[in-house]
């Protein structure tokens, strides 16, 4: 047989079942995610009790989507989807887990600037007892101190924790002009785990 | 026969939307036949139910749809010295494709096909239609347009070859030059053989006149843009479509009057005429998915060998019938 | 094209990996006895510092004594040292995984450097955009105009010494012959008995913006010439100013169809840098993605090249099959077209046992289903007739113009940068079978059957990998070390359409200071004038399409005024108000 009877014969056998399949969406009312994969790189998602606003995902992220902005004194971690390339980086650089890129992957908008193309999480910020500014995240501070009493060697426990009462409510700028009196030097040894 | 004013009036009022619907439907089926074979859906003929309020029930009609929103465009005109010749092609073009379509007998209007020599006039209107598609792009000034009217003036004198050879054999062993008197009679019984061997070679030259592939070279758009009709935009190119549409009636038409009989003739025959049409489209649409296109010197050589050696058989035939038989 | 005899067969290469120190003495005693400095890099590239004034002298000795091949002539603006002019030979042949760079500084007053696109046509279009971009001029080279710019755009050197920098330069409407454009017919629409047909920018046969300009007279092309230029994004300025971690998606989106190859090249290049370890399993994977990328390439090609040859059926069969490919990917890796797992000293995502079991069961039935599906598609006598005697191109030609990838084997020579100089993925016959493909026919019809047989030979490939990720477990990931400063590394990899090359160097505070891509469509589209002679006009797409063209754009419309019969420049504003005086007002 030649070949466009062969090619023929493939095909006629397909004539009522084309390939074709139905859009997968929830736009007409029904769910059909049996095509999606469960692991697709779509919209990322920020969990608000995890974030601590290290901005470690500002420092990753490939296309500049995601970016800090500070609203009426507090710390917005902003992910702009318009510049989002779904590479999945801020999730891989989180140290909380936070951020987990989901499979939704509908994005089409009239207009770039309305809410649904922004991920924010609002986080309050820790303001300096000398200068007034904010300068970190209250989460990011406790869980840096969790973090570390994690690792330190129960012996010296105590002592690190009444010098980091000592130091947390300073920002780095004012805290530099006054290390001398808040008697925190390296004089005492502190032994961490893993250092 | 003599022609009866008030029936061939009728006639002739009526099937201008009935070709019309009928080209629409074969060029909707060249499509959806495509498509399935090509493992796709193609345009609907009962469109999704959710869909279904805002498109319509059917897309039954979509080729119509199209030449409808072509005339809704804006008409560019090129800035050629020959301006007039190339606005006149398409109307030109369109006015012989439907003169063509009132000497092709339907089933229950004979039309103007009881005219004597209705086949040669038919024949005549056919390839001024088709003459037009060339003058008209030339005069466009563009050079895809210079290469496309060349091609399909190639393309034509062996596609108006086997359209000739095939129906005057026909003609020859039945002994008329009249389309009517074709339809409705079948004629001996060794007719049969005849009518094989032209109708393989009428569907020859069907692929040449529609640019059904592997001969549609005049319109190859990967090489040439669109060919003849890469300038014509608008209403323009939409009355090209039309007489498109116009042409697929009539050249099947011709093709069921001339080489399957009796199902012109008459009402009751319409059944089996429209089952016909339905099965020569299939055909076509067929080839036209199975066949990349071929090269026009490709194209020539093997198109005319095979057009030559069928057009002399069934001459030869046709000879044997009318002075043996 | 300078006719130089293709060497004979040359010298298998030695069995095991050279010693760097007698491959050292080697280079240093024979190849290249006037270098000034000898610099070993990983993975047995070297480094050469030599005089610019040798420079053509050491390529006659490389391609006419060694038969090598040139991979990339590029060049690196330092500033006030001047410019560093890097040539990548591939000696891969000689002795395994060996490239050779030469690095030749020129000063900043006398940027001149005597042309290699002289002795080889396989330089001439890297010199033509080193010429364009960086202001060094190569002597007596053979082909001077703009590579990417519009030919009437000025010389670059002309315009620093002539007009200040600040200004931009605009081209006057058919302004000044430029040398070249003599032998063309200024339209030739009115000529007895040839005209020039321009194919592209927007071309419903060609799939990205070029410019072909045929020469036909009748149905028969007399000339050709091809401009490409239209797609350039600066993206290796862009992975410049961004880093290496981000430089991995950066590189990965040059292009769509390939990108899986873009980034392992990269990947590969920095790792060359500092000289890393990948764990064995990320190997795999890697390999398993390359050859997926490889597949579900070939049959887009093969859907391009019926479509532009008429056959939609065929288009829409490879497409369909496509798209089972690309489910799976998109499984793998979570994307489509960017995967998004590379990073350098691993990949980001593992396969699970099962998931690699699923996907060797679908591959398996995907490649029974296409494997007859394809050859019916290839024995068409329609489409063996558009395609058999289309587009010749001879060893030598092939050879002397320096062609890649699919192009390169179907004219009998058999170069595969799989096998010459691995990237960082499995490709040791040892442990995964396969072959490299070539054909004999030089025409379009071989390029067809070396990319049919090659899908098939992936397919394979891919059987295996996913076999022993089924079977095993490891870690897929290795901390990247230090880059150390002024370190070069070269990585190379065999992206569906030929080999790809990536140099990178390293600068300062972890950004790199020159990162140079050289794709293959790059070679390719240099010999596409060459096939293009001598055939029908209706095969120039069909032709341009057999090279697997990947180009990527900024647009510029070329108007031709047919009373004045000279071609035009539009800039933007033009257009815009172009449009508004058509349309009567915004």
């Amino acid at each position: 047989m030649s070949a466009p009877a062969r090619i023929l014969r493939k095909v006629i056998r397909k004539y009522s079942r084309p390939m074709t399949l139905s859009y997968p969406s929830t736009a007409m009312g029904e769910k059909r995610y049996s095509q999606i994969p469960p692991k697709l790189r779509g919209i990322p998602e920020r969990d608000l009790e995890k974030c601590i606003g290290c901005k470690a995902c500002y420092y990753v992220c490939s296309g500049r989507a995601t970016t800090p902005v500070m609203v009426d004194g507090k710390l917005v971690m902003q992910i702009n989807l318009s510049r989002c390339t779904f590479c999945g980086h801020c999730e891989e650089a989180c140290p909380e887990e936070a951020i987990k890129m989901t499979p939704r992957f509908e994005l089409a908008v009239r207009d770039k600037t309305r809410p649904e193309m922004f991920v924010e999480t609002t986080l309050d910020m820790a303001v300096c007892a000398c200068c007034g500014r904010p300068f970190i995240a209250q989460k990011q501070l406790k869980r840096s101190f969790e973090r570390l009493n994690e690792k330190i060697d129960k012996s010296v426990r105590d002592e690190v924790a009444a010098d980091f009462r000592k130091v947390e409510q300073y920002c780095p700028e004012c805290k530099r002009a006054r290390s001398v009196g808040l008697d925190t030097h390296t004089k005492k040894h502190v032994w961490v785990e893993g250092a | 026969m003599a022609l009866d004013p008030v029936l061939t009036a009728v006639g002739v009022a009526l099937i201008v939307p009935i070709s019309l619907f009928l080209g629409v439907i074969y060029s909707f089926l060249l499509r959806k036949i495509t498509a399935r074979l090509q493992w796709r859906v193609g345009p609907m003929v009962q469109m999704y139910s959710d869909l279904a309020p805002i498109l319509g029930r059917s897309r039954i009609l979509q080729p119509l749809y199209d030449v409808l929103k072509l005339f809704g465009k804006e008409t560019l005109v090129p800035d050629v010295p020959h301006k007039g010749l190339f606005k006149a092609a398409p109307y030109l073009s369109l006015a012989f494709a439907v003169l063509a379509v009132f000497f092709i007998p339907f089933p229950g209007l004979p039309l103007l096909s009881a005219v004597p020599y209705s086949m040669i006039i038919a024949s005549y209107l056919i390839i001024a239609a088709v003459m037009f598609t060339i003058i008209g792009p030339a005069a466009s000034g563009s050079p895809w347009g210079a290469i496309g009217a060349r091609r399909e003036a190639e393309l034509f004198l062996i596609a108006e070859l086997a359209f000739v050879v095939s129906l005057f054999s026909v003609a020859y062993a039945q002994g008329t030059l009249t389309l009517w008197n074709l339809a409705i009679d079948v004629g001996r019984p060794l007719n049969f053989v005849l009518f094989a061997m032209a109708g393989v070679l009428m569907f020859l030259a069907m692929l040449g006149k529609l640019h059904i592939k592997p001969f549609d070279i005049p319109e190859a758009e990967t090489e040439i843009v669109a060919g003849p009709y890469t300038e014509y935009s608008g209403k323009y190119l939409g009355m090209f479509f039309l007489t498109r549409v116009f042409l697929f009636y009539g050249l099947v038409g011709l093709f069921v009057a001339a080489f399957l009989p009796p199902l012109s003739s008459s009402l009751l025959w319409l059944p089996v005429y429209a089952a016909a049409a339905v099965l020569l489209v299939f055909l076509l649409s067929a080839i036209h998915t199975l066949s990349p296109r071929y090269r026009i010197d490709t194209a020539l050589v093997s198109y005319s060998k095979l057009v030559i050696a069928l057009g002399i058989a069934s001459f030869a035939v046709a000879l044997v019938l009318r002075l043996v038989v | 094209m300078a006719a130089v005899q293709p060497p004979s067969p040359s010298p298998s290469p030695s069995p095991s990996p050279s010693r760097p120190s007698d491959l050292m003495e080697w280079i240093k005693s024979e190849v290249v006895p006037e270098g000034l400095e000898f610099r070993m890099g990983n993975e047995n590239r070297v480094f050469v510092r030599v005089k610019p004034e040798d420079v053509d002298m050491l390529a006659e000795r490389f391609i006419r004594k060694y038969g090598v091949r040139i991979i990339h002539v590029t060049g690196v603006d330092l500033g006030i040292p001047g410019s560093d002019i890097v040539y990548l030979y591939d000696f891969s042949k000689q002795r395994e995984r060996l490239v050779i760079a030469l690095e030749a500084n020129v000063p900043p007053e006398r940027p001149e450097v005597p042309s290699v696109a002289r002795v080889t046509w396989q330089a001439s279009w890297a010199e033509r955009e080193m010429m364009e971009f960086l202001g060094v001029t190569a002597l007596n080279a053979p082909d001077t105009r703009h590579q990417f710019l519009p030919f009437e755009w000025p010389q670059p050197a002309e315009s620093q010494t002539k007009q200040q920098a600040s200004t931009v330069m605009k081209p006057a409407p058919g302004a000044g012959a430029v040398p070249g454009e003599e032998k063309w017919l200024p339209v030739g629409i009115r000529d007895a008995y040839s005209s020039l047909i321009p194919i592209g920018p927007y071309h419903p046969g060609v799939i990205e913006g070029q410019i072909v300009q045929v020469k036909v007279e009748g149905e028969s092309v007399v000339d050709a010439d091809i401009k490409t230029g239209f797609h350039h994004r600066g993206i290796q300025r862009l992975i410049e100013r961004r880093g290496y971690n981000k430089g991995v998606f950066t590189a990965e989106r040059v292009c769509g169809i390939c990108s899986g190859a873009h980034g392992l090249a990269y990947v590969t290049a920095v790792e060359n840098l500092y000289g890393a370890e990948v764990p064995e399993r990320a190997r795999y994977i890697r390999t398993l993605l390359v050859e997926l990328n490889r597949v579900h390439s070939h049959l887009l090609w093969l859907g391009v090249v019926s479509d532009v040859i008429g056959f939609k059926t065929g288009f829409m069969l490879t497409w369909g099959i496509r798209e089972r490919i690309m489910d799976i990917i998109e499984e793998i890796t979570g994307n489509r077209v960017n995967y998004g797992i590379w990073r350098l000293g691993g990949v980001s995502r593992d396969v699970s046992q099962e998931l690699a079991q699923r996907v060797r069961s679908i591959v398996k039935g995907v490649g029974d289903e296409a494997k007859p599906l394809l050859l019916d598609v290839a024995a068409h006598p329609v489409l063996r007739s558009r395609l058999v005697g289309v587009g010749r191109l001879s060893y030598a030609q092939a050879f002397n113009g320096g062609a890649v990838g699919p192009v390169a084997r179907a004219s009998n020579w058999k170069i595969d940068v799989r096998m010459d100089n691995p990237p960082h993925a499995v490709y040791d016959p040892a442990k995964i079978s396969w072959e490299v493909i070539t054909e004999d026919g030089c025409d379009t019809m071989a390029r067809t059957l070396v990319r049919v047989r090659e899908l098939f030979v992936s397919i394979g490939i891919i059987d295996q990998c996913l076999d022993y990720l089924s079977k095993t477990t490891g870690e897929v990931r290795i901390k990247p070390r230090e880059i150390p400063k002024n370190a070069e590394g070269i990585g190379l990899n065999e992206a569906p359409r030929g080999e790809l090359a990536y140099y990178i160097r390293a600068g300062e505070g972890n950004l790199p200071q020159a990162v140079r891509i050289r794709t293959p469509s790059y070679r390719n589209n240099a010999l596409i004038p060459f096939m293009l002679i001598g055939s029908n006009l209706a095969d120039v797409p069909v032709i341009m399409g057999s090279t697997d063209q990947c180009l990527a754009c900024t647009d510029r419309f070329e108007v031709i005024d047919t009373k004045t019969e000279r071609i035009c420049r539009l800039t933007w504003d033009d257009l815009v108000c172009l449009s508004r005086k058509s349309s009567g007002g915004a």
